[in-house]
Parts: C-alpha cells; structure tokens; sequence
C-alpha cells in the first residue's frame, strides 16, 4: 500500500506506508509519539545533509558525497520515501564510483524529491493526526 | 597467559552480575537510534548510544558493553576502524557485535568479517527482529564466555599442576597439545609440533626410543601407560624429570583412533622425594650416610659376600677425647672438627677404592663412610681380602684423623680408636658386625687410645664378664650387697687414732669378695659411681654422727670423691645433703680427692674445693706425688691435707729417692701449713722413718686393715686401751 502524491508536474512521491505503520508499531505507551518524532527529525536534519551533499557536488568531494547520500538513503527509507531513496542510492554509487557528471545529474532532482516527500509525509500525517 | 584467563573469568562474571545487559548502538541516523531504543529496552536491555565510530570506541570504555551494534558508514569514524580499534582493547577481543550494512553492499560485509565484526545485518533494519537476534548473539556470547573461562581455569589448573595434555590421531598422526604441555616441555616461542613424530623429536636418546616403544606397545596391546623422561630445558639449562601418562581410544570396530594422554613436570616432587630421602639417611653435620643407611648397605654387602663367599669389614672409630674439643671450643667447632674428619676419612677410602679398584667389576664404590652420631664412625670395606687389608686401611684412617686440624682459628688434634670385625668371623648381620666393631674399638681404648684392635673370641669374653658384672653391680647397689669397711688413721706424734677412711666392699653373691679395684672403675664408666657415692657420703656420715654422739674422741670421717662424682654431678650439693641428714658437724668430714683429678679439672676444680671449704669440711689430696702438680698450683688450692702415695711408703727403708721425695712433701706441705699423712704404712721400720721426718699422721696395715663397724669398735676399745696402757707405762 502506498500513498500517492502529485507534487511538481512531472513528478510523482510515493510514500510506503508499511514504513510507516512499522514505526507506529515501535510506539511505546506514555511515550511521545514516535512516528512524528522521526519525521519531523527528517525533516529538521535532512536538510543539513543536502547541505553537505550539495557542497560535496560543487567541491567535486566525491567522498563526502557518498556519506550524506549513503545518510540520507538510510533515513529516508526508514519514512518511507522510497524514491528519495533509490534516488540516493543511486548518488551514492555514483559517488562510490567518482562518477562526477553522474552526481551533479542526480543531485539535481536529489532536492526536489525531499521537498515532495516532506510535503507527502506532512499530508500523511495531518491525515492521522 | 593469566592476566587473560583471569580477565576471562571476570568477563563472565560481571556479566552474570549485571541485571541488564548493555546493548551499544552505534548510529550517525538519529532516528535509526530512536527506533532500535525502544524496541531493545522492551527485551530487557539498557540502550547506550554513539553516534559515530570515536564515541563508540570512548563508549566502549565507559561501559563494558555486552554487545555491540555498528552501523558501517559514519562520519568521524566509520565502523569498520570501530570495530578495529575496540578488537584491540581490553575486554573488547571477544565482545560481540553486529554489522550494520547496505543490502547489497558485499565489500562491507567482507571487511567487517575481516575486522571482527561477528555477525551482519542488512538495511533497512527491522526492529522487531533486532532484539531478538541480540539475544541469539548474547547467548553465544555468554556461552563463548563459559567456554572461554573453562578454558581458562583449565589452563591455570593445568599451570599450577605443571601438567600439559595431548592427543594424538593416529591415523592422521596429527598431534594437539595445551599450552602448559608447551610449557612443561619447554618449548621455545612458536616451537611446531604437529605430529607425534614432531613431539618425540624432542626428547633426548635413549628416553625417545624408550617413550616410543611404551607407546607403540600400548596401542598395540590397548592398555595404559606412564613413562618417564628428562629433558633439559633451553631456559636455564636445568634438568626437568617428566611423567607422561595415555590412554588409547578404540572404536566401535577395536581399532585404536587416538591416544589421549597427560605430561607432567614432576622435578619437584623427585627433589622433595630426595629431600626427604637425604633427610632419613644422611646425616646433617657431616653429609655422611647415617645409621639407617649403613644398615642398608651393610645388609648389601651382607648378600654380595655371602653370594660371592667373600670377606668383608666394619671399621668402628671414636674419636678420643672429642669431648674436650665441644667443651672449650664449642659446639660449631666441634662440627666444623666432625666435617674434617668425615672429609678425610672419605679421601682414605677413595683411595683404597682406587687401589683396590682393579678386581672390583662394579662401577660404584662398595665401601661406606658413615656417621653414627657424636664422635662416632663408621667405615665400612665393602670388600677385604684378608684381615690386613683393613689394618691397613685402619693405619691410614689414624695417621689421616691424627693430623692437626685447623678449626677457626685455633689448630686442634684429635686421635682417633678404632675397632675392627671381619666377616664372616665376627658376625653374620648388621648387629653382630656392629657390636663386634664396638666391642674391639672399647677395648682398643681400655689398652690406650691412639690405635685399632680386631675382635677376638677373648674380647668378647672379656666384655662379656664386664657386661654381666655391670648389671651385678647396678643390682648390688639397690639391694644393699655394698658395706662400707673403715681403715683407721693415727696421730704419729700422739699415737691416738685421727680418724677412719670410709672405704666401700662388695661381697658378690657368687664370686665372693670383689676388690675395689675392679668395681670402682667399672662403676665410674657406666657412671654407677655417682649413686654409689652418693650412697657411701651418706652412710660414712650417718656413722660418724652416731660415734659423736656415743662419745668417741675427736677424730675425721674421711671419704673418697671420683672423678666422675667431682666432674659430672653436683658433688657440693650431695655433701651437703650427707651433712644436713645426719646432723653431722661438717668438721668431721674429710673428702679425698686424687692429685691426677685436680690437675683434670684446672679452675673449675679449684672453684669446688673453695666450696668444699665454704662448706666446713676438710678436704685431702690422696696419692699425692704420683701425679705431676706444679708446686705453684699446689699453694693455690684450698686443701689441708696431702697423702703421700703408698708407692713411696713402700720402699722408703731402701730406697733414698724415695725418702728424698717424702722428706721433700714433708718439709713443703709443713710450710704450707698442711697436715701430711702417709698410706700403706705396713712395717715399724716404715713407721719409724716417717715419724722421724715429722709426717704427721700414717695409715696402713701396720695400724690396721680396714674393718667393718664391729669390728672396728673392739680394735678401737683395745687400742685405746693399748695407747693408756703405753701412756701410763711411760
């Protein structure tokens, strides 16, 4: 099951659900809500890893390249952007393989991609909320 | 080795201790970290975090965690240089910890095996299943731990036991071992041995060929075996003793598949075992074998002669007047005298082994030197000859012993006795060779010292006598068969009687009368004497109180004091007991000592005649002259009487020396103020020489013979009689 979003025209952010009940699943009574912790903890710090991604690109640092997106890869699939993180992945073996052309193509949409699954995950949420 | 068993050992331990297991997570995705919190804290664990590979390490340290959960790729520091530097901390060599990698990302799998990691789990983690697989991990650690600290007691026992263990495939020939089996074998760093080939390589001919043979035979014949072996180790050079005990192991089929055995290092025991061998049969001042050893040897001897017909001696010394040496020089010198005689009496006998060496086949030597214990030897010829053979080694012994000895700093000179047997003539076992060896030995000394003596038949008859008049003496004095007969002593001048000396008799039940002589000094040998005088004070005063009491004129109880009583009893405090039991005024008590007894005895002597005079008693010296006192000494001694010696009284009517000499004791002892009594007085002639040179009282035959109570009391009633029939005549 997933949740489909229509953000940018030609791009379309799924957002997997099972992600997401398997967090909800790791809530623990009288505790704050887990689910929108580790959203809003994506939210909040991914930002500084495309950060330093984006730096890593225009400085041709192809190693820091590989540990933001390797980072990133990670925590977005623990949300559920799934796409964000093939995405990544994909940077992240580019990165791997100094691939520098490969990296400045998939960095672009790298940010775009995060900017929709926010906004996908926020809709998610307020809905369960 | 025990610092890591020990920290083997704690490890499971503090595990165990601890309620909740750490878990820690190592993680730069925060939110990852936040999701394994919970669900590891559900299972029961404690969560501690790190965000990258340095915290972790610093993490590490802090907490000693159980387990550890690595993410691979982090800033700072990555997992796998995690994973490396905490493998090389303490405690961190066997820590668990799992591997958090990409899906596909087989290079990390790789090299976290390669740095340690334990196990892996691949992205993206499902957290429902990660606690679980921790407690799968967990309890292969704690399990590792056991086994671990199994091992490690094992090796500790194994240590301190100094016992290594081995097993050996025979078919592969393939040969394991534990680290104390290295060590016991003395195996140097990193030393190969594979195979049991590769083992025995190490042991040196002929115990390889020997430890081989036992083997192969147990596998042949499916049983047990122990097998001893020494080596020497490459440490120190020392020789090791090693006990190697297998067992084989059949299968189902009887085959023998392995053998599993034991090592142990067993050179302690071996020294221990020696210890207390050397204890039991070496003597510890000189070194020598002791009695129970020379038993030993002796009973071997016994054998081999018996077996080869052939002869064989014991030599008994005795050093004479070892005694003196302990009593001026001590005790250390006395030692130090006994290790240079046992020195020298060992060299004697190596000679005589290489002399004698040529017809003896065996490769040991077969005599012996022992020490029984104080001054006293023995040599023992393993094989003689004939009976010269031991004379002269008995010749050599004495002029080797006879050389002056250097002990601290004084140079001291012992003779030594020497009593010989010969087997099979004097004896057919230890004791009867012993004895026999003794027996000549005591009357080589009897005959004078300085020399040797073989046993005969007449010496043993002889010490046969004297042993059985021992027992007849020590019976005689508890049942009263001793008298006392008392010889009378007049005033020359006067002619009234002076006084009586107090002189013991012994009428055997069988033997009849027996001269004093022959019992008084076998008394002062077996020290019967001290008793016996005892016994003889108490009576002489116990008499002379009832001849005070009954009226008698003045006159001395006079009694004789051995040696043996002077030197080895307290003789002042037996005197004084005499007197305070009888009541006697001590002024009518006179002890007799001999001139040779003084001489003896130097300051202490002169220290217990000044007691004897403290005490109120007269003290004389009997057989003076025949000994060789100075006359300066004689002006030192608190005496106040001399007896001039029979011998001198017996010729005095024909021989002018003689008289010189009495005229010369006269004059001197009358200057001294000493009152001179001369003995053996037989003749009227004698009697009339002595009273024209002044001597002032006489003793002897001529006057009576010593009489028993009764009698005594009628020669006195007569002879007072007499003396107021002369005194009135006059």
């Amino acid at each position: 099951m997933a949740l489909e979003i229509n953000g940018c025209d030609d791009v379309t952010v799924w957002i997997d659900e099972t992600a997401l009940k398997a967090i909800e699943a790791l809530q623990r009574p009288g505790k704050p809500d887990l689910l929108e912790r580790i959203v809003g903890l994506f939210k909040s710090e991914s930002p500084k890893t495309l950060a330093s991604l984006v730096v890593g690109i225009d400085s041709m640092d192809m190693e820091m390249v590989r540990v933001a997106a390797h980072t990133l890869k990670s925590s977005s699939a623990y949300v559920g952007a799934l796409e964000l993180s093939e995405r990544l992945k994909e940077l992240e073996h580019a990165a791997h393989e100094q691939n520098f052309p490969a990296c400045i193509a998939l960095g672009d949409s790298v940010e775009d991609i995060f900017a929709d699954s926010c906004t996908a995950l926020d809709q998610r949420m307020s809905k369960s909320a | 080795m025990v610092d890591d068993s020990t920290q083997a050992v704690q490890m499971v331990v503090s595990s165990l201790l601890r309620k909740k297991p750490i878990v820690l997570h190592v993680d730069d995705d925060i939110a990852s970290l936040m999701m394994a919190e919970g669900a590891l804290e559900d299972a029961g664990f404690e969560v501690v975090q790190a965000a990258n590979g340095q915290e972790a390490i610093d993490s590490f340290k802090k907490y000693d965690p159980d387990i550890i959960i690595m993410d691979a790729v982090m800033p700072i520091m990555d997992g796998f240089d995690a994973i490396s530097g905490i493998r090389q901390l303490s405690g961190g060599e066997h820590v668990p910890i799992l591997m958090i990698t990409g899906l596909d990302d087989l290079d990390s799998i790789t090299r976290a095996y390669d740095e340690g990691a334990t196990d892996f789990l691949t992205k993206p983690i499902n957290f429902f299943i990660l606690p679980h697989r921790v407690q799968y991990m967990l309890r292969s650690k704690l399990t590792a731990d056991e086994l671990r600290s199994s091992q490690a007691k094992l090796d500790n026992a194994q240590r301190i036991a100094r016992l290594g263990n081995w097993e050996w495939c025979l078919s592969s020939n393939d040969f394991f071992w534990s680290c104390e089996f290295g060590r016991v074998l003395c195996f140097e760093e990193h030393t190969s041995v594979e195979s049991w080939s590769d083992f025995l390589h190490h042991i040196d001919e002929p115990d390889r060929s020997n430890v081989q043979l036992i083997a192969e035979q147990s596998v042949e014949e499916r049983q047990a075996f122990n097998v001893e072996f020494s080596i020497v180790s490459w440490v120190d050079g020392s020789v090791r003793r090693l006990r190697l005990e297998a067992e084989p192991h059949c299968q189902e089929n009887g085959d023998c598949s392995h053998m599993l055995g034991t090592v142990q290092d067993i050179t302690e025991r071996i020294n221990a075992q020696k210890q207390i061998h050397d204890l039991a049969y070496y003597d510890l001042v000189t070194g020598l074998p002791n009695r129970a050893l020379l038993s030993e040897q002796l009973s071997y001897t016994l054998k081999l002669s018996k077996r080869n017909d052939s002869k064989f001696s014991v030599l008994f010394l005795d050093l004479d007047h070892f005694k003196q040496v302990n009593d001026t020089l001590g005790h250390d010198a006395g030692d130090e005298l006994l290790q240079q005689v046992a020195s020298r009496l060992t060299s004697v006998v190596r000679e005589t082994d290489m002399i004698s060496g040529g017809d003896d086949d065996d490769s040991e030597s077969r005599h012996t030197v022992a020490r029984l214990g104080g001054d006293e030897f023995v040599v023992l010829l393993g094989v003689i000859n004939r009976a010269e053979d031991a004379a002269r080694v008995a010749e050599r012994i004495a002029q080797a012993v006879g050389m002056p000895y250097k002990v601290g700093n004084n140079t001291v000179s012992v003779t030594s006795t020497i009593g010989i047997s010969i087997y099979p003539a004097d004896g057919d076992d230890f004791e009867s060779m012993m004895k026999s060896a003794d027996v000549a030995m005591y009357y080589a000394k009897e005959s004078g010292r300085n020399g040797y003596q073989f046993y005969s038949r007449s010496i043993h008859e002889q010490s046969l006598t004297r042993f059985s008049l021992e027992a007849d003496l020590r019976l005689a004095i508890e049942t009263n068969q001793l008298t006392i007969a008392y010889q009378p002593k007049i005033d020359m001048e006067t002619g009234e009687l002076s006084g009586v000396e107090a002189l013991t008799r012994w009428v055997h039940p069988q033997k009849g009368i027996m001269s004093p002589s022959t019992f008084i000094p076998l008394a002062e040998e077996t020290g019967l004497i001290v008793p016996l005088g005892r016994w003889v004070l108490r009576q002489a005063c116990e008499q002379m109180q009832r001849w005070v009491k009954s009226g008698w004129p003045p006159m001395v109880m006079a009694v004789n004091c051995s040696s043996v009583q002077f030197t080895k009893s307290n003789v002042i405090e037996d005197i004084n007991e005499a007197i305070s039991v009888s009541g006697l005024d001590p002024k009518y008590l006179e002890i007799e000592l001999t001139e040779s007894l003084l001489l003896q005895d130097g300051e202490k002597g002169i220290q217990i005649l000044k007691d004897m005079k403290e005490l109120g008693i007269q003290v004389a010296i009997d057989d003076f002259g025949t000994g060789f006192s100075s006359l300066s000494y004689l002006k030192r001694l608190p005496v106040d009487k001399l007896k001039i010696d029979k011998s001198f009284v017996d010729d005095l009517a024909t021989d002018s020396g003689d008289a010189a000499i009495v005229t010369a004791i006269i004059t001197l002892s009358h200057n001294l103020n000493l009152t001179v009594v001369a003995e053996g007085v037989e003749t009227q002639e004698q009697f009339d020489i002595l009273r024209g040179f002044k001597c002032n009282e006489a003793q002897g035959y001529l006057i009576s013979c010593p009489l028993e109570i009764d009698n005594l009391e009628t020669w006195m009633n007569n002879y007072h009689a007499r003396n107021l029939d002369k005194a009135s005549g006059m």
